[in-house]
């Protein structure tokens, strides 16, 4: 019985920590049709700058806090900059993206060497139920994970800005007529995915450890998750990547991890093949 | 390194000194043709190399050739058919733990037995993902495709890296050399030229390829899918036959590759590798199959060049010279000497060419 509980943990855990980094993913795939290459290299910024908050001798939550707005500023810029010049070409925008993830990843594998970089957890400790222990800080993750899930649907479904990305997704030309100024709904909400991506690093820098290659290791897990939830709406991603990464946390306790590993993109692969809308078909929120 | 140096100053001037070099007047034609004069350089210099080189530059330089080889199965697959295959180094990797697998477990390594071997296990690998990719009722999405080709390698890294028959994070080391005969392959001009020949005879039946009517098709499949399959070719078999292919010529350049560096690692297989090869077809030119060469030889030329000084600061600055190009040279560095009309070319045979002046 403690045991299925821990192990129920350790997969819902997982499972909130894939769904936390594909949500930027999967909002800059959906409203914009960009598949950004350079998201894993966001998730690392996030991580570095709560590295960089702590090695400071700062409050580690005050790094976590900085982290989104930073990484948010940085993807508002290199949209203006970069990004934008790829919309009419999806392929051409996975290259650029890669290269510049190459160029971020790279700066800060120059910045902090080939280390793994340790960050304590902030709340540390475990939440004891009964005979049970469960660590406190990835309790903390799945709350955080609920709470940005839910308040990211808030967004985008009940307030003003939310339908206007819903319309620049819908119909770009429609919306720039209607007097939304498109460009600046497509800076927005690549500012906004890459802020989540920053929160994701940050949040589970104290679980992985820093290295350069932390947002690489997420990436190719993301996208799959992304496209086997269906491109095109938010709830989507998500969908996908609660249905990945509960597999990836659940199938190494009943089979070998090496096969258990690869079984999951064989089988994400083949029900993409089978179902390319994904399990959530549809635009929309 | 001042040879390196030297060697890689060389080989750019010359390019870059093409369109001064006053060609005398080709068999037909006005115009001026500078593809021939750009591979017939490359050639060349490719043919000099060793005479020149050190030892150990020789043995970088075959290194080059043999990702040059690879980096034209993925300009096939790419730059002509517009298949984005971002798994490339499957094929690529697969094949060299293939042959290290015949090497140390079946002791052959005679090279009429594994270089066959190590195309067909490309081909067989490349047949299987891109069938199962490309063909089907409807038809894949380009995402889909790249997203999948990228999975694919990613989860056979996963495997390499984790499977202990497979030597596990360490790969299989120390292979046994290629033989022929008696004769052992080690690493060294005789080696050098081996793959040289290799090159030059697998570049000229891609030229073949790709300026045949099959090619043709391919091209017309790039630029409009749609249109090509309103004509009533059957495009997805079209791509998964030179997905096919492509893999094939991976598979050859992996297996020489592990036998050449003696050993075969996780990485081969991994989104590390695809992703190099994308570089250098992006670098040089896709579309282009001379470009696909002369990207990998600049890019791992340079990258030679500077790793002793620059080793930290090269990805970054590789990073930055793609997106440059992406954003400003989406054709490649070829695009520089190579005119738009020269680099789509004529089709078929030439009795139509003469006649047909619209492309």
């Amino acid at each position: 019985m403690a045991n299925a509980f821990v192990a129920a943990f350790e997969i819902l855990s997982f499972g909130a920590i894939i769904v936390l980094i594909v949500l930027g993913l999967g909002i800059i795939a959906s409203m914009m049709g960009i598949f950004n290459f350079a998201q894993g290299e966001f998730v690392l910024l996030g991580a570095y700058i709560t590295y960089l908050a702590y090695a400071k001798g700062l409050p580690i939550w005050a790094g976590m806090v900085a982290a989104p707005f930073v990484v948010g500023a940085l993807g508002f810029v290199l949209e203006a900059l970069i990004i934008r010049r790829f919309y009419a070409a999806p392929i051409v925008a996975m290259l650029g993206t890669y290269a510049l993830g190459l160029i971020i990843r790279e700066s800060v594998r120059g910045l902090i060497g080939g280390f793994y970089l340790t960050v304590p957890e902030p709340i540390g400790g475990s939440i004891d139920i009964g005979a049970m222990h469960i660590s406190a800080w990835r309790f903390t993750i799945i709350v955080i994970t609920l709470l940005v899930m839910g308040g990211c649907y808030l967004l985008l479904s009940r307030t003003s800005f939310g339908l206007r990305v819903r319309a620049t997704l819908e119909n770009p030309s429609l919306a720039r007529a209607s007097g939304i100024s498109t460009p600046l709904i497509y800076g927005a909400t690549f500012a906004f995915g890459a802020a989540l991506a920053g929160l994701a690093g940050a949040l589970i820098v104290p679980v992985f450890s820093l290295f350069a290659d932390l947002g690489l290791r997420f990436l190719i897990q993301g996208f799959v998750a992304v496209m086997v939830g269906g491109v095109g709406s938010f709830i989507g991603p998500v969908a996908g990547a609660g249905v990945i990464g509960t597999l990836s946390a659940a199938l190494p306790w009943v089979m070998a991890p090496v096969v258990a590993d690869v079984l999951v993109f064989v089988l994400a692969i083949v029900f993409i093949k089978f179902r390319p809308q994904g399990l959530i078909a549809g635009k929309g929120v | 390194m001042g040879a390196a140096k030297q060697a890689v100053q060389v080989d750019v001037g010359d390019e870059t000194d093409v369109p001064v070099i006053e060609h005398a007047p080709s068999e037909r034609e006005t115009t001026r043709k500078i593809l021939p004069i750009v591979e017939g350089v490359v050639l060349l210099a490719a043919l000099l190399a060793p005479l020149v080189l050190q030892d150990y530059l020789t043995v970088f330089a075959t290194r080059v050739i043999i990702l040059a080889l690879f980096a034209l199965s993925f300009d096939l697959v790419w730059g002509y058919a517009g298949i984005m295959s971002f798994g490339q180094a499957l094929f690529f990797g697969s094949a060299g733990y293939g042959v290290a697998l015949l090497a140390r477990d079946l002791d052959i390594t005679n090279i009429f037995l594994v270089l066959p071997a190590g195309t067909l296990i490309g081909l067989t690998f490349a047949l299987l993902l891109g069938g199962f990719l490309l063909l089907g009722r409807h038809p894949s999405s380009v995402i889909f495709v790249s997203l999948g080709t990228l999975t694919g390698s990613y989860a056979a890294d996963r495997l390499a890296r984790g499977w202990y028959y497979l030597g596990g994070q360490n790969g299989i080391p120390s292979i046994a050399p290629m033989s022929l005969g008696g004769y052992d392959f080690t690493e060294g001009p005789a080696f050098y030229y081996l793959v040289l020949g290799i090159l030059v005879v697998v570049y000229l039946l891609c030229r073949f390829l790709v300026r045949s009517q099959f090619g043709l098709a391919l091209a017309g499949l790039r630029e409009n899918e749609q249109r090509i399959a309103f004509f009533g070719y059957k495009a997805q078999h079209l791509k998964a036959i030179i997905f096919t292919v492509g893999g094939a010529i991976a598979g050859l350049a992996g297996s020489l590759y592990a036998f050449h560096e003696g050993f075969v690692w996780p990485n081969m297989v991994g989104v590390v590798v695809s992703t190099q090869v994308v570089l250098y077809v992006l670098f040089g030119g896709s579309g282009t199959l001379i470009g696909a060469v002369i990207g990998t030889v600049i890019v791992e030329g340079v990258s030679f060049w500077l790793s002793d000084n620059y080793r930290d600061i090269w990805p970054i600055i590789l990073g930055l010279l793609l997106l440059l190009v992406i954003l400003f040279r989406p054709l490649g560095l070829i695009s520089f000497v190579l005119g738009e009309r020269e680099r789509v070319g004529s089709f078929g045979a030439k009795i139509k060419e003469k006649r047909n002046a619209a492309p």
